[in-house]
């Protein structure tokens, strides 16, 4: 609670709030708040400047166009589950957005919001790198798109760069996608302790593992069986955060359990 | 060009009167209920967004607000736990299950409990009692086991 | 007003049962529906300043210099407090240890050194929440760090000393040797023995933090502490001396209080800061505790090993006893303790009928936050080693686990059955309520449903927790940690009056914090004086300075249904004898021929209007009474004092009536382990209540529920985890995980009703549970796990990470435990 003296805008365009982000040193764009206004509680970061992007409707459409599903940066996790969009063409998004926090924190919290905190143990970095997705980012010398496995730079840092904005994400769509996620929480709906995600096409698989690392670790076994999958992880040499939850250990061999679970549900899916 | 400043002038509707006020930019919406508009029916429990003692609805959707900032709620319709009885001598259906259910003992989560139920009731007239557990997981009870409380969201939906 | 103070050991009353045993609607409800409840920090008071505590990072470090002058030059500050003030305006806190215990001092804010993490060093009064925060920041604390404890077996060493005024971290200790250890030793066919066993610290964390809006009047030199302390009289005893003031002097008032636990009793060093600051500015100070301070510096539950356990055991099952050495870290300071280490001796023999046994007791103290008596204080630790015992003996002899407990259970034929502690077991069935769970868990078809889960790669296993939770305590055990103390017994007030408009007022010495006493209480008075309780107002919360109270008054230790309604119906039976007296003068007949029934004083069959309203009599002694005899001085408003009798202890055996009642939990539940991750879930749960005659059952189930749901979130995920450097790694809800909504499962509860003989309305203490879940889920585990090599639960605490070890590496665990023929 009781945050430090902060300096507030809220910008109508998004170009008015590049500008406020390029303009005021120490500002940070502040989406649904369900991550920053937390931190800032705690006075583990002190922004000088909030930009707010909730007045930003265009930011909050999801639509899609030809074969790719884009979801504006301030679609809201409830947005997500209730989109029939999503629904139709990567269904995955809605179930795994279903399992984030709770209610009241997916009415207010944002996909982009959750990639550009890239806390290690969020849901969706895993995800999108598995689904192939690109960022779609603005700043003052205008726009660029970054592949989702460039995107995540480390604990609490993205492509986004001071003064720019995350515009939109966008994910290949296909309604049929053999996609799958698996977790080990705290609790039934505790913080992840271990998570991954898995898409698989052609017979070859993205297996994306999330908690072990300050970035998704993207694994490219030789097969979908379960053999493979194990000796992806093996070889991927995880050297995972210890805490109170999970030693490095334990938090390698869930990463394997759930890597493993991931796939085998994105089988039965693409069936 | 809005410009940053450290408080704004805001104006919000709660439970249909409208409060305007001059709030600091960093002031949590919660601490502006409670201490600026002295509706103290919206409690913390936490200071990490955990427990929902704070829920309140923000244009209609349950919201904790301690997770909101009082100058983003600027123009905004509320609700809180002050404003689900239809009068003060008269309960609402989900207020009556929480008493007759024994649904609440100290009853300090039970306004954040209360909305987060009366949000989903909202669009879930009727749920099922997995329904009522998921629209809850964002509060906590330290006193009830939820047990009470799930089976008073279910069956005011069950008489609805 | 008249006073009655009266020793009660008479047998019960027959109570007619009208509104008592109803499942009544609570009073308490409508207010807290519509967040019209009034809690410590819903009350204002013009220009009250706001405190936050400079706080310290380390867990034990010498204070070099504190500088507050940054802090005071910041626009709204108020004022600052500092350690050093307190030293000189406070003397420390009373200690209840004999030496070396008791010559630790403790003050309400760090002196010279800080032993905790979050230990406050210093507090800062502004105008606004954010402004106090503020100014903290600016305060510039100068620290020496210290070699750091925090594991109690390092602290008892003495190798480095935390309290250089008590010269070791030793609190507490001494042996406790009832019956015959030798002799039952010696009688056994085997011997269990287990190296180490450990009950973990996590405390039940009130959704609502501690605070208090405390004013000062100058004129009077008093304070009024709008707050919520759930044991104001006893805040009191260490608050007074403290401030060299005179108890009159605290007015504390509590109404609605979110959830105590026991964690709303060691609140007086922060209280007297608050008391200061409010004298020092001039002004009401607001101090409300964030949840990040509730848990990194404030009311932990008491942590505890168990080593060299030796368990005597018969061939057959039979259990003679055991002999262990008990290991309990207090935290920083003792405030409350040493009495963790005799409340426990109040369940010693759990809920068995074994005759010898031993325990060396000793507490230190750590660089951890100071514990607080938590839901089930110091007994559920102790039954968890009872449950462990017995699970651990059953699995190592390859007993059946129903029947080892029933075997050793206490018969109800054995009731009242004196333990060998001397404490008296009034009543109960452990062996039916075992069977009750048992048949709600489907425990007929247990093993068809551990091959359904093994097929799809679970460990099923089912477990069984027996608790007692021992109510209205004998003060009189303080005596046998230090004899010196002026404490035994216990006490508890009411008032009852008939008010002038004919209604029926309470007030009450107990603090409740959900328990429901306002309607509880007014089930009491209405079925003795014959009318609804709509018509008893029992005044909502606690004001020191109003309502009655005695020494001992307060909510805690499971007590309200045997001392806080044994007061309400001594009270209420005398005014109902008064209103009788009254109305047989006024209606000119025999007393005898009076009823008191529906709001009515009438003539038992006479004519209709040979009948008084309640409100003619109200009227009459209040306002109308000039035709009332001369010598015949009714008031209509009695105070009654309940004080059940123990008669004193036996200091030197440590032996007496600890407690007046002994309500039975019997747990048991069914869980799932998955086998590749360690995640445990709960498929099916039941808790079965005896707390003899139940007033409101609805109220009575809640408990079991919050109970439960409090032992679940112990069981798999609650712990308060320091690392080495005594930092606190789960000072919120994301790590320290209470259970959700989807992580309790649906609660079977069942109840028998065994009346106590000792209390006013057959009535006992119940709510704290015991621990029940604890017990019945670590038993669970180890049943699930043993087709994977047989491992031991060893902790109370058995999140993923351990249950998954534990299926890596079982030897380890079973190195702990040893079989050795007698």
């Amino acid at each position: 609670m009781l945050l430090r003296e902060v300096e507030y805008a809220r910008p109508s365009s998004v170009d008015e709030a590049i500008r406020l982000l390029a303009a005021n040193e120490g500002a940070r764009a502040l989406a649904g708040g369900q991550t920053l206004v937390n931190v800032m509680k705690a006075r583990a970061a002190s922004p000088d400047v909030l930009v707010d992007l909730n007045s930003l409707d265009e930011l909050r459409e999801i639509s899609v166009s030809g074969e790719t599903l884009q979801l504006g940066a301030m679609a809201t996790y409830t947005r997500i589950m209730a989109s029939s969009e999503v629904d139709v063409s990567r269904p995955i998004l809605a179930e795994v957005a279903a399992q984030i926090a709770d209610v009241q924190v997916r009415n207010r919290g944002t996909i982009g919001g959750n990639i550009c905190s890239n806390d290690p143990t969020n849901h969706l970095p895993p995800l999108l790198v598995a689904l192939g997705a690109s960022m779609t980012i603005r700043g003052a010398d205008g726009e660029r798109t970054v592949a989702a496995n460039e995107f995540f730079l480390g604990v609490y840092m993205t492509a986004v760069g001071e003064g720019e904005l995350l515009l939109s994400v966008s994910v290949p769509a296909a309604a049929n996608a053999a996609d799958g996620f698996a977790s080990v929480t705290i609790g039934r709906d505790g913080t992840c302790i271990a998570n991954a995600a898995a898409s698989l096409a052609g017979g070859a698989a993205r297996v994306v593992l999330g908690c072990v690392d300050a970035v998704p670790i993207l694994l490219e076994p030789a097969g979908t069986d379960e053999e493979s999958i194990r000796q992806a992880v093996a070889a991927a040499s995880l050297e995972p955060p210890s805490d109170v939850h999970a030693s490095a250990e334990y938090r390698r061999h869930l990463a394997g359990v759930c890597a493993v679970r991931a796939v085998q549900q994105a089988t039965e899916r693409g069936r | 060009m809005s410009q940053p400043s450290l408080s704004r002038s805001i104006a919000v509707e709660v439970n249909g009167e409208v409060y305007e006020r001059e709030v600091d930019a960093r002031r949590l919406l919660v601490h502006f209920i409670r201490d600026d508009l002295d509706l103290t029916g919206t409690h913390v429990g936490c200071d990490t967004g955990n427990c929902g003692a704070c829920t309140i609805h923000l244009d209609g959707q349950a919201v904790k607000s301690c997770m909101v900032l009082a100058v983003q709620a600027d123009g905004s319709k509320l609700r809180t736990v002050e404003g689900l009885a239809p009068s003060d001598d008269q309960l609402s259906p989900l207020q009556q299950s929480f008493s007759a259910h024994h649904a609440l003992q100290c009853g300090y989560c039970t306004p954040g409990m209360l909305m987060s139920a009366s949000a989903l009731l909202e669009q879930n007239p009727r749920p099922t009692e997995e329904e009522a557990r998921k629209a809850i997981q964002g509060n906590i009870c330290r006193c009830t086991g939820y047990v009470n409380i799930v089976e008073a969201i279910v069956s005011t939906g069950a008489s609805a | 007003m008249s006073t009655t103070e009266t020793s009660t050991t008479a047998a019960p009353t027959e109570l007619q049962k009208g509104h008592i045993g109803q499942s009544i609607p609570r009073k308490e409800d409508k207010r807290l529906v519509q967040g019209q409840g009034i809690f410590f920090d819903d009350v204002r008071r013009h220009g009250m300043g706001y405190v936050h505590f400079v706080r310290s990072p380390h867990a034990h470090a010498k204070i070099l210099s504190i500088d507050v002058s940054a802090a005071l030059e910041l626009d709204g500050v108020y004022g600052t407090l500092t350690g050093d003030e307190v030293a000189i305006q406070t003397d420390p806190f009373f200690e209840m240890s004999t030496p070396p215990g008791a010559n630790i001092k403790d003050y309400a804010l760090a002196v010279g050194r800080v032993r905790f993490m979050g230990e406050p060093v210093a507090a800062v009064v502004a105008r606004t929440r954010e402004l106090a925060r503020d100014a903290a920041e600016l305060v510039e604390v100068e620290y020496e760090p210290l070699d750091v404890l925090v594991d109690a077996r390092e602290s008892v060493k003495d190798e480095t000393v935390m309290h250089d005024d008590a010269g070791s971290n030793v609190v507490w200790s001494g042996v406790f040797d009832w019956g015959d250890w030798e002799a039952a030793k010696a009688e056994a066919d085997h011997i269990v023995k287990i190296d180490e066993l450990h009950f973990h610290r996590f405390s039940s964390t009130p959704l609502e933090c501690s605070g208090a809006l405390v004013e000062y009047e100058k004129a009077s030199g008093q304070w009024t502490l709008h707050c919520n302390h759930q044991m104001p009289g006893v805040g009191a005893i260490w608050m007074a001396p403290s401030l060299r003031t005179g108890i009159d002097k605290l007015r504390f008032i509590t109404r609605d209080i979110g959830g105590g636990f026991g964690n709303k009793i060691c609140l007086h060093p922060y209280y007297v800061t608050l008391c200061l600051l409010a004298r020092k500015l001039n002004r009401p100070v607001n101090w409300t505790e964030w949840r990040t301070d509730q848990h990194t510096a404030n009311a932990h539950g008491n942590e505890r090993w168990f080593h060299d356990v030796e368990v005597a055991v018969k061939s057959d099952g039979t259990m003679l006893g055991f002999n262990v050495k008990a290991l309990d870290d207090c935290g920083a300071f003792p405030r409350y303790e040493p009495l963790g280490c005799i409340i426990w001796a109040q369940v010693t023999a759990g809920c068995y009928g074994w005759r010898n046994i031993r325990v060396d007791f000793t507490q230190v103290t750590t660089n951890k936050s100071p514990v607080s008596p938590n839901r089930g204080y110091s007994r559920m630790q102790h039954l968890w080693l009872t449950e462990r015992i017995i699970d651990i003996v059953a699995t190592e002899l390859d007993l059946d686990r129903v029947e080892i407990r029933k075997r050793n259970y206490v018969k109800t034929e054995q009731m009242p059955y004196e333990t060998p502690n001397g404490c008296v077991y009034d009543s109960g069935d452990y062996a039916r309520c075992l069977d009750i769970a048992l048949d709600l868990i489907g425990y007929d078809t247990i093993e068809e449903r551990r091959a359904e889960a093994a097929a799809r790669g679970k460990l099923l296993g089912f477990g069984i927790g027996s608790t007692l939770d021992s109510g209205t305590n004998n003060f009189g055990q303080s005596q046998m940690l230090n004899p010196e103390l002026q404490f035994s017994g216990n006490n508890e007030a009411a008032t009852v009056k008939l008010d002038i408009f004919g209604e029926l007022v309470v007030t009450l010495g107990t603090v409740p914090q959900g328990q429901g006493h306002e309607t509880t209480a007014s089930q009491v008075v209405a079925d003795i004086v014959g009318c609804s309780p709509d018509q008893v107002n029992v005044r909502q919360g606690h004001d020191t300075f109003f309502n009655s109270n005695a020494g001992f008054s307060g909510t805690y230790a499971s007590q309200f249904a045997v001392t806080g309604l044994g007061a309400v119906k001594g009270a209420a039976d005398a005014l109902r004898a008064e209103m009788i007296q009254l109305a047989a003068a006024v209606l000119q007949c025999e007393e005898g021929q009076i009823e008191l029934a529906d709001g009515f004083a009438r003539i038992k069959d006479g004519p209709a209007e040979a009948a008084l309203p309640f409100m003619a009599l109200g009227a009459i002694v209040n306002a109308n009474n000039a035709f009332l005899p001369p010598d015949f001085n009714p008031t209509l408003n009695h105070r009654f004092v309940y004080r059940p009798y123990f008669g004193p202890v036996d200091v030197e055996k440590k032996m007496g009536k600890l407690t007046l009642t002994y309500s039975t939990q019997i747990h048991a539940c069914v869980l799932e382990v998955d086998r590749e991750t360690g995640v445990v879930e709960i498929v099916d749960y039941a808790a079965v209540d005896d707390c003899g005659v139940r007033i409101h059952p609805q109220i009575v189930e809640g408990q079991v529920h919050g109970a439960t749901a409090h032992a679940i979130g112990a069981a798999l995920h609650e712990e308060f985890i320091y690392d080495e450097d005594g930092q606190l790694l789960t000072s919120n809800f994301y790590d320290y995980h209470v259970p959700h909504a989807l992580d309790v499962p649906a609660l079977k509860t069942s109840a028998i009703e065994s009346p106590s003989p000792f209390t006013p309305l057959g009535s006992k203490g119940m709510g704290e549970g015991g621990g029940g879940g604890i017990h019945c889920i670590g038993s669970a585990i180890q049943d699930a796990l043993k087709p994977v090599g047989k491992p031991i639960v060893y902790d109370s605490c058995n999140p993923y990470h351990r249950v998954w070890s534990m299926l890596q590496d079982p030897e380890r665990t079973r190195a702990n435990v040893e079989v050795v023929p007698a």
